[in-house]
């Protein structure tokens, strides 16, 4: 009741004119001190990461120890080639690529199927494979890992990435997007007799190429960052991927053979990769997520 | 009316979703029901399976080990769900007001999307070590003693920290663009109405970007309990007494530490339901809110 | 040598009736305009003749051959969208040629010949390299009727292919539709909600509504004989004024006026629309319509003997080469298109007179046309006289 009364007030005075609050502006200086802090405290751990990549020993007990070392390339050599590093990277790389290539065509071809052709069970195989969505990785590791055992593909690239090839986000993201493409022009092509390769190859792709860019760097990231399956299915350290070699590099300091600089090189060269594509690529990333969402 | 289903070749279609379905049936549903089945059994590594009925469930309900777990889950959950909408809204607040150098602020801020957990749980495990940690000095200066190599409850709290910090990036991402669909009349009938400040965030805002809130709890949650493993296994190993032994490191200890594959399925089991519920709680949330969107 | 018959025409979607039961017959080279409100089935029935839907029931034929379940790409028709439908990756160019390349039937030469006369015909040499986000509304049109008449198809199918662009333009590209089919002379089907387009556009204008056919005619027929009450109201903008009355003794009578329905039998007997003697229908209800061009504000002088009619004037919108009346004519409310500047308020009763040769009457129940104070053979004698005159 008072809020009403308040409400009612404050309209009258801003009919009146006399009172007119000028509102978001006045605390602009303040929201940028806000953000700054924010920001700060958000890139504040990975930028300390960085400096100590570049120093001797990585003692860093104080804030006054926070200055950049002349180690860099020293430290970034000795974690790529001594401590396998590139291997890992290369391993991680190859992974990624293959992931995400994978995922593309297969869904690619999925998401064809489900919008453009006109066969029975449709909705059901689309519900089969959203589905899916239910059985992440975490839940399913121990079976797949039997499974992976059993096909012998155990230690290989196969049981790293053909699990991840089938993707219900990726065909739900594209379903999405190619119900947003005019009938139109679908319709267009049908009048002219377009056929399904020259429809997909000439039409359908090029016009999801932001798309397709947002769901590979999304899907890239993903593959990236994946540790639990390989940390649980690759065992010698030649087929190693990146965020294992971390765990494997953290382990050599925790015996004391290895300085925290090291580990600290070995963090950002794994975090580049995906930032870098984050980074350059963000406008497609963000439209594709909003689709996403929907 | 219209259609897009231009094509009607139920080969082609096959062929097409042939992929994915294959991939789907092979390593994700067929790995499933073998971890129900498996849930059945007493199946340990290198030994013969002898069914047991439901004897691991039964060990799962009696164990107060696996009890704590999940109850530990899921207040990791909570305060992991809670802390990243809660920084995210308020930095995006931030964000969506300023003019200036908004791009620059979204980009420091979003990165941590392509933060590999395992590097997030490295750098936070070097930045707050109990006696390295560059951290440690100014908090013990205001009188905390950084101990979570041994404090439960500190090794908890880091974690949880670390698991935050790399998902306030996705969050931000949804929020900004369901911040910036308000519609901008309602912003300036908001600043006429004198509603200023975190009252417009909670008063307007926040009722508006309901369903993307709770699309990003849902996300959050399921986040929570899987996604968050590298940083359990490089910080803590699920200690200090168990202290931030979440059901998935859990799982994973059982499957690949005791190798008990009967009563690590039934975990897996366990964990499937717990992600079904979710998703449902999910479709359904989002179903009722949908208005919203339209 | 292109005609098309649609025999018995249907199409069902799910449980609702969107084409019910059409007969038509396109002649050859014929600009004929579908016109009726949104939800009528006019684009319905463009699509099952491109082949985009599948009838339900029905025959389409094309040039005396059975087409009803051939594929669109065989039927070599071509479609025009409003949306225009260009890819939007591709320049004019390649969007113009992407269909014929894929039909494989044309080589790369023919191709470019092609190309370059159609550049020509509508002028749109300079777009061919652009692509769609490079070009304005009516660029876009031009390069999608590009891609339609390099095809030479048999026939062009237009869906509202005008509604997406501005007023103005919408008004050109009319007139540049008309100069090109005058040039091609090909078969042209026209869907449009819009009766302006249809009326201009037309060489004959079908009207449907519900999925059925109300009436097929040339333009001015449409509109000075309207087969019934939905074709009076949808044809003419103001629309036509429905007085409810009862016929007496060969004369409207109205609760505040009544006047004579002329009635020579020779023009009734020759009227084609089916309409019968209003002698018939003595003592009946119906609903007598009179267009607002066709009221006038009585002058003494010009129309003596001329019954008028009292209406109270309650709005007044200048319309700049005419005034507007809303008025009330006793509980009827009833459009009056004045003379500019013509000095009336608000509130004022006026003295209203009527064109006797512009009655209709139709029936209170079904809507059907009972009778045109004119009939249709008597306009069409006069037209060359008037021309002469």
């Amino acid at each position: 009741m008072g809020e009403l009364l308040q409400y009612a007030k404050r309209r009258a005075d801003s009919l009146r004119g006399d009172n007119v609050t000028k509102t978001t502006y006045d605390a602009k200086p303040g929201t940028h001190l806000q953000l700054w802090l924010l920001v700060f405290a958000v890139v504040f751990p990975i930028a300390v990461a960085v400096i100590v990549s570049t120093k001797q020993t990585g003692v860093v007990t104080s804030l006054g120890d926070l200055l950049p070392g002349s180690y860099a390339v020293e430290n970034y050599r000795e974690a790529l080639v001594d401590y396998q590093f590139g291997r890992f990277m290369w391993n991680s790389l190859a992974m990624s690529v293959v992931i995400v290539v994978g995922k593309l065509v297969v869904s690619v071809f999925a998401a064809m199927a489900i919008v453009y052709y006109r066969v029975p069970y449709k909705d059901l195989v689309f519900l089969f494979i959203l589905f899916t969505l239910l059985l992440p990785v975490p839940v399913r590791f121990i079976p797949l890992f039997q499974l992976m055992n059993d096909l012998g593909w155990s230690n290989t690239i196969l049981a790293i990435t053909v699990p991840y090839i089938a993707s219900a986000t990726t065909v739900f993201i594209l379903r999405q997007h190619f119900l947003s493409i005019p009938t139109s022009i679908v319709e267009t092509a049908k009048l002219d007799g377009v056929g399904p390769l020259r429809f997909m190859l000439f039409v359908l792709i090029p016009m999801s190429k932001g798309v397709l860019v947002g769901v590979s760097i999304i899907m890239f990231v993903y593959a990236w960052n994946q540790y639990l399956w390989p940390l649980i299915i690759i065992d010698s350290e030649a087929n190693q991927v990146a965020q294992v070699g971390l765990q494997l590099l953290q382990g050599d300091v925790q015996g004391g053979q290895l300085s925290w600089s090291l580990v600290m090189a070995g963090s950002t060269l794994t975090l580049l990769p995906p930032l870098l594509l984050m980074i350059v690529f963000r406008k497609p990333l963000l439209e594709t997520f909003s689709i996403q969402q929907k | 009316m219209s259609t897009r289903e231009i094509f009607d070749s139920r080969i082609q279609s096959g062929l097409l979703l042939l992929p994915t379905l294959l991939v789907s049936v092979v390593f994700l549903y067929y790995p499933t029901a073998l971890a129900v089945r498996t849930s059945f059994f007493d199946s340990s590594f290198g030994q013969g399976d002898e069914f047991v009925a439901l004897e691991n469930y039964v060990t799962l309900l009696t164990d107060p080990g696996y009890h704590s777990s999940l109850l530990l889950s899921i207040l990791f959950a909570a305060v992991v769900v809670v802390g990243v909408i809660a920084v995210s809204l308020y930095l995006t607040f931030l964000i969506h007001e300023v003019d200036t150098g908004q791009g620059l602020y979204l980009i420091s801020v979003i990165w941590p999307y392509a933060l590999p957990p395992a590097v997030g749980a490295l750098v936070f495990l070097f930045i707050a070590h109990p006696t390295l940690g560059v951290l440690t000095g100014p908090i013990e200066a205001v009188g905390v003693d950084v101990n979570w190599f041994n404090n439960g409850p500190q090794a908890f709290v880091v974690v949880a920290l670390a698991a935050i910090w790399k998902q306030i990036g996705y969050n931000v991402i949804f929020m900004i663009a369901a911040m910036n669909n308000v519609p901008n009349t309602l912003t300036e009938t908001a600043e006429l109405d004198g509603v200023t400040g975190l009252r417009r965030l909670v008063s307007v805002y926040v009722p508006i970007m309901t369903p993307t809130l709770f699309f990003l709890v849902i996300i959050n949650t399921i986040y929570a309990f899987f996604s968050t493993f590298a940083f359990v296994d490089l910080l803590t190993s699920g200690g200090p007494s168990n202290a931030t032994n979440i059901l998935i490191f859990d799982l994973y200890q059982e499957g690949f530490s005791f190798f008990n594959f009967g009563v690590a399925s039934a975990k897996s089991v366990v964990l499937f339901l717990l992600v079904g519920v979710l998703m449902f709680v999910q479709f359904r949330v989002t179903d009722e809110y949908s208005y919203y969107g339209a | 040598m292109t005609t098309v018959t649609l025999q018995n025409l249907r199409k069902e979607f799910d449980d609702v009736v969107a084409v019910n039961g059409i007969d038509l017959e396109i002649n050859h080279g014929e600009f004929l305009v579908i016109v009726g409100p949104s939800g009528c089935g006019k684009s319905t029935t463009l699509r099952l003749l491109a082949g985009l839907e599948s009838t339900t029931d029905g025959r389409i034929e094309m040039n005396g051959q059975d087409v009803t379940t051939v594929e669109p790409k065989d039927r070599n028709v071509a479609m025009v969208f409003q949306n225009y439908a260009l890819y939007p990756h591709m320049t004019g160019r390649r969007n113009i040629t992407f269909g014929m390349k894929s039909s494989g039937d044309f080589t790369d030469e023919e191709i470019d010949r092609r190309v370059t006369e159609a550049a020509d015909t509508l002028d749109i040499a300079d777009l061919l390299d652009r692509k769609p986000d490079a070009m304005s509304g009516g660029e876009r049109q031009r390069v999608a009727l590009g891609r339609a008449i390099v095809r030479d198809p048999d026939a062009f199918l237009m869906d509202e292919p005008l509604s997406n662009l501005d007023a103005k333009l919408r008004i050109q590209m009319r007139a540049e539709l008309a100069r090109l089919h005058s040039t091609l002379e090909t078969t042209t089907v026209y869907v449009t909600h819009d009766q302006t387009e249809a009326m201009t556009l037309g060489e004959r204008v079908v009207v449907m509504n519900d999925g059925q056919i109300m009436q097929v005619d040339e333009p001015q027929v449409l509109y000075d004989f309207p087969a019934n009450r939905f074709v009076a109201e949808f044809i003419g903008d103001p629309a036509m004024n429905m007085i409810p009355v009862e016929i007496q003794d060969g004369r409207a009578v109205h609760e505040t006026f009544e006047i004579p329905l002329p009635s020579g039998t020779d023009q009734l007997k020759s009227n084609q629309n089916g309409v019968g003697d209003v002698q018939v229908i003595d003592g009946q209800r119906a609903i007598l319509g009179i267009r607002p061009e066709d009221l006038h504000l009585s002058d003494a002088q010009t129309d003596g003997q001329l019954p008028t009619i009292n209406a109270e004037v309650n709005v007044r919108e200048p319309l700049g080469d005419s005034l507007l009346l809303h008025c009330s004519i006793g509980s009827t409310s009833c459009n009056i298109q004045a003379e500019p500047r013509t000095q009336v308020t608000a509130g004022e009763t006026v003295s209203v007179t009527y064109d006797p040769a512009r009655l209709h009457l139709f029936d209170a129940e079904t809507g059907e046309a009972l009778y045109h104070s004119e009939s249709r053979q008597s306009t069409s004698e006069q037209a060359p006289s008037k021309l002469s005159t």
